[in-house]
């Protein structure tokens, strides 16, 4: 394949160019309306891609520029299967209990232990899965201490997804520009956790202001908290053992997958695999039934949704909008691509934003270094902050709406169900300011780091 | 045995509007006069005498219980009191928010065997006996159908038929 030839070729806005686009534009219409189900909505048009003759179905399933990125679903489905044995060890309701006794049944204190834990969780594991385990005990705790759980939850959400920001795996954005942009686990620890580690600091000095002074509990209730005895929460101590262990050595493969030359759905298969082993399972039926599967083929619909648009020359168009309007300037494209991205992704799922954004980002890559191909193109100088722009955007832009990020739509799933209303306002007058706030600060590390400083 | 021969037939019903309070005392008092007074289910009626719903004891405990400890293995830190706080929070609330919207009924002319085998693949206690016109007639309770049974299990020499 000729890479600099398909980038050079022209395009032409025949029958195959409109029918694409509206495919494309129906599905995200659809899709940001909630009218039917989103996974539904993406296999439909996947399909719709390949019926109509827009991908080839060897293009949607094997090509990597255009179709499924497998590396992406095997990295997913992979943790999944890892948390799921992980589960029933009790470890989670250990963690969640153990942090709510270091607050002593103080509630800010609390507050901002569970937003520092649901942080690290976050980047250790996905949002979903760390909001999924933490905002039951975040209701019971709140239930204990007989105060608002609102402000708990609200807290979670939005710690959430900004620890999530910090690593490759942390936020399926990051895992979807790791693997378009051939960037490691540790690129990511070197480029955005420093910086999500100062939004945290400053998170959690915002969330003192809001809501210090407004928690108050009484010491007979904070007893409740105390006399919880977290060691209770362990049911399976071997089942602890192997999962603790497992999880170390996934962690530190991804750690080292650079220099391993291994994938990182590579490492997390092969944690998956070994879990699986030791659990002694006979019925492996049972773990690989709770995979997200719907989040999983959401992807998968996206996946060639986008190849489609790609393949007939939307992608193409949008980009060379991009340089007219930056002039192919990289400081403006990062900045325009920074704000466009926390905003995009607060209106829309920043998962099918980011299935548009990098090949984009690669097709203006190619526009601008037509002769570079491979690595030299995707991690030219001058494109890295335009990837970490993006990364910061798209994952803090999750903040901006109560639909931004799947782990707000979780979180205020749950708090309705047990009773607790969040709405749409209420969220956004909470994530919305906070969302502009990190995304600022991001703006200033961007240029200094990369303009300024140049590091 | 069909079960409109075995049911009880429809006295005390349940509305949308009922409190939980309200619902809690009419399950408590129901089939008055019997050994064994009240009921573990009732059937919610709408303004028009439509089956909507039904309401048991079980919903009752689901009410007091929190939709959270669902998702996680929580119960070991429970603490005293929990129960009867959350009693007292849910005493006011509508029976139309936690009755079971969909109800396993059985028609009058259904044989008792029918009714089992509703009974036992729904995994449900007890169920309403509806009229040609989908009207609620009575409610058939699974403890009505094991004394039924017992009775021919302590006489199954002889034919217990005529007895009834």
């Amino acid at each position: 394949m000729n890479e600099t030839f398909a980038s050079t070729q022209p395009f032409v806005m025949d029958t195959a160019f409109w029918t694409a686009t509206a495919i494309f534009i129906i599905a995200y219409i659809i899709i940001i309306s909630e009218k039917v189900h989103k996974t539904v909505v993406a296999i439909f048009a996947a399909s719709l891609m390949i019926m109509l003759k827009i991908l080839e179905q060897h293009e949607a399933f094997h090509v990597e520029e255009l179709g499924v990125d497998w590396n992406v679903i095997f990295l997913l489905i992979s943790m999944m299967v890892i948390i799921n044995l992980m589960r029933p060890s009790g470890i989670f309701e250990y963690i969640a209990i153990k942090s709510a006794k270091l607050g002593k049944g103080e509630p800010f204190r609390i507050m901002a232990i569970f937003a520092v834990v649901v942080a690290v969780l976050s980047a250790l594991l996905d949002n979903v899965t760390t909001v999924l385990l933490i905002t039951p005990v975040t209701l019971f705790i709140a239930d204990a201490l007989e105060i608002d759980p609102i402000p708990y939850l609200l807290s979670c959400a939005l710690a959430s997804n900004i620890g999530g920001t910090a690593t490759l795996i942390g936020d399926p954005p990051n895992i979807m520009i790791a693997s378009k942009a051939s960037l490691t686990f540790m690129d990511f620890i070197y480029h955005l956790a420093p910086i999500v580690i100062v939004l945290m600091g400053i998170y959690l000095l915002i969330i003192k202001l809001l809501w210090g002074r407004k928690l108050g509990t009484k010491d007979m209730l904070k007893k409740r908290i105390m006399e919880m005895d977290e060691r209770e929460a362990i049911k399976d101590p071997v089942m602890l053992k192997k999962s603790l262990f497992v999880l170390a050595l996934v962690l530190t493969g991804f750690v080292f997958h650079g220099i391993l030359h291994l994938q990182p759905a590579t490492i997390a298969l092969f944690g998956a695999g070994l879990l699986l082993l030791l659990s002694k399972t006979h019925e492996p039926h049972h773990i690989l039934a709770e995979v997200e599967w719907p989040t999983i083929f959401f992807f998968i619909g996206l996946f060639i949704i986008v190849g489609g648009i790609a393949k007939v020359g939307l992608i193409k168009l949008m980009s060379l909008q991009m340089l007219d309007l930056t002039q192919g300037n990289m400081f403006a494209t990062s900045m325009v691509i920074i704000w466009f991205s926390a905003f995009a992704s607060a209106i829309v799922d920043n998962i099918p934003y980011v299935a548009t954004m990098n090949p984009l980002v690669i097709d203006m890559a190619k526009q601008l270094w037509p002769n570079l191909s491979g690595l030299q193109l995707l991690h030219h100088p001058d494109l890295m902050p335009v990837w970490w722009s993006l990364a910061l955007g798209a994952c803090l832009g999750g903040n901006g709406s109560a639909i931004g990020a799947s782990a707000n739509v979780i979180v205020i799933g749950i708090s309705e169900k047990a009773g607790n209303k969040i709405s749409f306002i209420k969220f956004m007058a909470y994530g919305m300011p906070i969302m502009i706030m990190t995304v600022a600060i991001s703006t200033v590390y961007v240029w200094l780091r990369y303009y300024v400083m140049k590091i | 045995m069909k079960a409109k021969d075995l049911m009880v037939p429809l006295q005390e019903y349940l509305t949308p509007d009922h409190s939980l309070k309200a619902a809690a005392n009419l399950l408590r008092i129901a089939r008055r006069g019997e050994e064994k007074i009240g009921v573990k289910a009732l059937p919610v009626l709408d303004s028009k005498g439509k089956l909507i719903g039904i309401l048991s004891i079980g919903d009752i405990l689901k009410a007091v219980y929190p939709k959270y400890m669902y998702l996680m293995d929580l119960g070991s830190f429970t603490w005293d009191g929990m129960v009867e706080a959350l009693a007292q929070k849910m005493a006011d609330r509508k029976v139309r928010d936690l009755m079971t919207r969909i109800v396993i009924t059985v028609k009058e002319d259904s044989p008792l065997m029918e009714c089992i085998d509703h009974m036992l693949k729904n995994n449900v206690k007890r169920v309403p006996v509806l009229n040609k016109d989908n009207r609620v007639i009575g409610m058939l309770y699974e403890r009505d159908v094991f004394y039924y049974i017992t009775e021919f299990m302590s006489n199954s020499t002889s034919a217990v038929r005529d007895n009834e």
